[in-house]
């Protein structure tokens, strides 16, 4: 069945499964209802720094043949609040490697994603690593798309050993973790010779 | 005119210099020891040097006579304290949250504080005006703010930022300039009198983590994960040269005197090594190693000489830097 909102309430309606008490437009009312169900949360902030560097290339795969390192597949959509896609924006995606140290005299483990025209993203690299100033393994993004607010997060893993394997619990740990929605799955995959750890992670933009 | 107080009280601190440790390296002369109400990794040596604002280990703020060693006023310690400064004056002193509220405070207790919710982001960065009638706040990740402290605090202007917001900034010797330091890796000069921007240097594509003005006001030091000073033209925000590169990252510049002498605090990117300072020489480009037997854990301007203290304890010895 492939019905619009629309018939699916006037079916409703004239069943008296639905009552209307407005003088709305079925129309007018099933747009809202549309776009009520669409709206999304914006993903929550999480500090720039440090370390960030601009001008990072445009690359998919940021880790080398040999790079130490859990093997990690990042993936994700890119919304406004209102749902829609947002093809035209800019994702800058920077990490430590497997060792914890940020490359800032070049551009390892740094790189400037812009989104396929269904507003897909994804990079492959390795988990970054811990290193003393921070608690807990973390991906830095600077998103930004006409319209919008540029939004700074920062990405974590749900297998990161701070979380005792509890990041419901355990997820303020790390201070600088604003939001449990942050703190995303980890799914491996693959034989034992080339697991990957993939994660997805949608952003949701909100408007200027 | 706040100017002869200031520099009589310095005196008057080194008359009453007490038997100082010396555990500086040479160069050091020994000014005062303070009794601490706390222990403490962090203080702030007032511009008159008759205070120390102590960061305590229980996350309050002290103000503390460096004569008597009383405290005469406390901050916190919930919420956290992000930031802290004196006014060029040393008659205020002011407190930034971890939930964005700023406190402002007359350092001898005459007038009532002054407490607002700037900004719902903890604040980063607080610098006074040079006149002491405003301050400049901020938050983290969000432009910096102006705000008037005559009467009421009201916000007056809102800082330019492509994205993020301020790291750091500093005002010129006569005020005139204001120099940021923005997230967004931009360098930007006010005119401190409307809050136009009149330069930006983008030259940088890592973030600067520390801006300053020289003593002389021609110049502006700037410094960040790239490991160096660079140097800049306050009138037309030019490059004017790159200082030799160090082994970590800037993240202060504290100039003192006369002859282009500035301290510089390094931290290792990788956290596996400890913090270090020098003190460099920008009209020479040369530096030294800035080292005691004790870490120095804190520091100010006064009478334009570097002033250094270290804690031991509850007790905390501050040296001349000469």
């Amino acid at each position: 069945m492939n019905q619009t909102r629309r018939e699916m309430l006037e079916k409703c309606v004239a069943l008296g499964a639905v009552t209307l008490a407005t003088s709305a437009s079925l129309s007018a009312i099933a747009r809202a209802w549309d776009t009520a169900e669409a709206k999304r949360q914006p993903t929550p902030f999480c500090e720039l720094g440090p370390f960030y560097k601009r001008d990072a290339p445009h690359v998919s795969v940021l880790r080398a043949p040999g790079d130490p390192g859990m093997p990690l597949s990042v993936a994700g959509i890119v919304y406004s609040v209102n749902g829609e896609i947002l093809p035209n924006a800019k994702l800058e995606i920077w990490q430590t490697d497997n060792f914890g140290h940020y490359d800032n005299a070049g551009y390892r483990f740094r790189t400037t994603i812009q989104p396929d025209p269904k507003s897909n993203y994804g990079f492959e690299s390795v988990l970054p690593g811990h290193y003393p100033a921070r608690v807990c393994q973390h991906v830095h993004y600077l998103v930004t798309a006409p319209g919008h607010k540029p939004l700074t997060t920062q990405l974590y893993f749900a297998s990161d050993p701070v979380f005792d394997g509890d990041p419901d619990k355990n997820f303020s740990r790390d201070p600088l973790i604003t939001s449990r929605e942050l703190v995303r799955p980890v799914m491996l995959k693959g034989d034992p010779q080339q697991m990957v750890a993939a994660v997805t992670f949608d952003i949701v933009l909100e408007k200027a | 005119m706040p100017t002869k107080p200031m520099l009589s009280s310095s005196i008057l601190l080194l008359l009453v210099v007490s038997l100082a440790q010396p555990a500086a390296s040479s160069g050091m002369k020994p000014a005062a020891t303070v009794p601490l109400p706390c222990e403490s990794q962090n203080q702030l040596i007032s511009p008159a040097g008759d205070q120390v604002a102590v960061s305590c280990s229980d996350h309050t703020l002290r103000l503390v006579d460096a004569g008597s060693g009383n405290t005469k006023h406390t901050f916190g310690p919930q919420p956290r304290i992000t930031a802290y400064d004196y006014s060029r004056d040393g008659r205020w002193f002011a407190v930034g949250l971890r939930d964005g509220t700023v406190e402002v405070a007359s350092t001898s207790g005459a007038a009532e504080d002054k407490r607002w919710k700037s900004d719902t982001h903890g604040i980063h960065d607080l610098k006074f005006l040079p006149d002491s009638s405003g301050i400049v706040v901020g938050p983290l990740d969000r432009p910096g703010q102006i705000w008037d402290l005559r009467g009421t605090p009201k916000q007056l202007a809102i800082l330019h930022s492509d994205f993020a917001g301020l790291i750091h900034c500093s005002f010129s010797p006569d005020g005139k300039l204001l120099v940021t330091a923005d997230g967004d890796t931009v360098i930007r000069f006010y005119d401190a009198a409307t809050w136009k921007i009149l330069h930006e240097y983008r030259g940088l594509a890592l973030e600067t983590f520390a801006v300053a003005f020289t003593t002389d006001g021609k110049r502006v030091l700037i410094g960040g994960p790239d490991d160096r000073i660079t140097v800049l033209d306050p009138a037309t925000g030019a490059e004017l040269e790159k200082l030799p590169k160090e082994a970590d990252v800037v993240w202060r510049i504290l100039p003192f005197g006369n002859d282009g002498q500035a301290r510089i605090f390094y931290f290792d990117g990788d956290g596996k090594r400890p913090d270090h300072e020098s003190i460099w020489n920008v009209n020479t480009a040369k530096s030294v190693p800035l080292s005691a037997e004790r870490p120095f854990t804190g520091s100010g301007i006064v009478g334009g000489k570097l002033w250094l203290s270290s804690a031991n304890g509850k007790v905390l010895d501050i040296w001349v830097y000469e």
